[in-house]
């Protein structure tokens, strides 16, 4: 290769690394971020199933009509 | 017979603080004790280097490092005796403006900062400068200094309030301290350090940072003086 | 004011219809700002070379400064978090005045994405200063300044968790992404203030040209889609977190 294509080359090859790291770990992040909101909405779910649970429980447990 | 005027109401706070300093001598003795040990800290800590130093660029940051931990110190003990004593509940009850409160409470903390700086500075003369020819230019290092206390004890004085009611308080206000003195301490540095290096043009490092902080001193003291009636009241 | 009187916002009215909207948009917009950016706009000059060279059938006569790339995504997430944060302080600033817990959890949600767009400008500037810099940090002032924004965000969530009084961390809260603001406009003027800024400033670097312009844009108004897209969501879901712990407040009675 003539030195000046590899001039050229010089700060193109050795930075693709970092660019392609850069973008990657946005998208990790961003990832990353998604994942703990849907786990949060997943919990919130579960527990409002355990109330709606325990309510039908306590609904049970009475008599129907309490007059 | 009218409500005091504010000032009266300023002052009575303000002298309160220190009757009660003065009397048990508490915080200033804890500050001044601690500014000691990091001194003798830094003592170890330099002990291979002292002699090749080149102390007068490192002299400024060291000194901010004594009055930073300094004041962290100070404040977070400021509000410890008004809590155990329920001093805080007496005063928010009388008729007063809540921001007479903070700068009452800001004066005090700034007062007792200033006289741990005019034992920690000649301290540090002491044992670390003594050596090197003065510049002549040295005086202005009061300056930076006076800047530099004032905000620190305005936003200390709201950082320590808050932290007051939280968990693991002490770290709390300093997880909070720093980051929001920072650009004040990063132009009191500078400007210390061009004051005791005192080169030719020294004007050019000292000026400009300490317009810089003294900016930030008036804004964060606005802010603070304004948002301290709804942290005390909470 | 009453407290009844004050609108406070609400998960379930018309902006969450917008909300998956908003983040394809959002995804479709920062696609094609990543493609324009790579595709459409020339690389920036970097040193000249030494004669010039034929690469395919272009003529260059500078170094290609690819690395440059990273500023098409680096600059828009950092306006974005200075933008979220505003949304943070301002909200804020509503829970003090009206004490209305709502407005609380309204800044919560957008100190969260903060902190999401703050790391995310870190990441891109930091590879890039790994790369042009050689070096993971220096201590130049608008990375300083931008790195204790970082961390007073990340105080504020300290802070939340060591207050147990739902009323008291509210207010603390409000008041500390109040001062969190203050570091705003110190961090986006002080590369104007302090001239030894080694800092890149699209003013001081002579503009941008138009293709990279509307690089910048694309990206830009994708991330603010995605943005609020987010927020509503991470709003929703909060909101029904509260909702729960209300009944079940109520249950326990």
């Amino acid at each position: 290769m003539n030195p000046i294509l590899a001039d050229i080359y010089s700060t193109v090859v050795p930075s693709m690394p970092f660019i392609i790291g850069a973008y990657v770990l946005v998208w990790a992040a961003l990832l990353v971020y998604v994942i703990i909101v849907v786990r949060g909405l997943k919990k919130t779910e579960a527990q409002m199933a355990a109330l709606e649970e325990s309510v039908r429980a306590i609904r049970n447990d009475r008599p129907s009509n309490p007059l | 017979m009218g409500r005091p005027s504010t000032f009266r109401q300023y002052r009575t706070l303000l002298a309160k603080d220190l009757r009660q300093e003065f009397r048990t001598r508490e915080m200033l003795m804890s500050m001044g004790i601690y500014a000691l040990l990091v001194i003798i800290v830094y003592g170890a800590a330099l002990a291979l280097t002292a002699n090749g130093l080149d102390i007068m660029h490192m002299g400024g940051g060291l000194l901010w490092v004594l009055i930073v931990f300094t004041s962290l110190l100070g404040l977070g003990r400021s509000f410890a005796h008004e809590k155990e004593q329920g001093c805080m509940e007496g005063v928010l009850l009388a008729p007063l403006d809540r921001s007479v409160i903070f700068l009452a409470k800001a004066t005090s903390n700034m007062l007792f900062m200033f006289l741990v700086e005019v034992i920690a500075v000649p301290l540090f003369y002491f044992f670390f400068m003594s050596g090197q020819p003065v510049a002549p230019t040295f005086a202005a290092i009061v300056a930076p200094l006076l800047v530099g206390t004032i905000g620190m004890a305005g936003i200390g004085t709201m950082l320590s309030t808050i932290t007051m009611n939280t968990r693991s308080k002490d770290v709390m206000l300093a997880v909070l301290f720093i980051p929001l003195i920072y650009p004040l301490l990063s132009a009191c540095v500078t400007a210390t350090t061009a004051a005791i290096a005192g080169a030719e043009l020294w004007t050019d490092l000292f000026v400009m940072p300490l317009v810089l902080a003294c900016g930030y001193d008036v804004v964060m003291l606005l802010v603070c003086w304004v948002l301290y009636d709804f942290v005390v009241s909470a | 004011m009453k407290k009844g009187m004050v609108k406070v916002p609400e998960a379930g009215q018309w902006p969450d219809k917008l909300a998956i909207p908003a983040l394809a948009t959002g995804a479709v917009l920062t696609t094609a700002g990543f493609l324009a950016a790579f595709l459409l706009v020339a690389p920036v000059n970097g040193a000249e070379l030494e004669s010039p060279e034929l690469v395919g059938d272009v003529m260059v006569t500078h170094q290609q400064l690819l690395s440059q790339k990273i500023f098409y995504f680096h600059m828009p997430v950092a306006i974005v978090s200075f933008v979220l944060l505003a949304f943070g302080a301002y909200y804020g600033v509503r829970f003090l005045t009206t004490r209305e817990a709502r407005f609380d959890t309204c800044s919560r949600v957008a100190m969260e994405l903060t902190l999401l767009f703050v790391v995310f400008t870190m990441i891109t500037g930091d590879l890039w200063t790994r790369f042009e810099w050689g070096v993971w940090w220096t201590w130049d002032p608008r990375l300083t300044t931008y790195l204790i924004l970082m961390l007073i965000v990340i105080a504020y969530f300290v802070m939340r968790n060591a207050v147990d009084d739902p009323e008291l961390r509210a207010t603390y809260a409000s008041v500390v992404s109040v001062i969190a603001f203050v570091d705003v406009p110190i961090c986006f003027m002080v590369t104007r203030l302090i001239p030894s800024s080694v800092h890149p400033v699209v003013t001081r670097e002579g503009g941008m040209s138009p293709d990279m312009a509307l690089a910048v844009m694309l990206v830009m108004a994708g991330m603010m889609l995605v943005a609020f897209g987010l927020y509503r969501l991470r709003f929703r879901q909060a909101r029904l977190a509260e909702r729960l712990q209300a009944l079940k407040d109520q249950l326990d009675d």
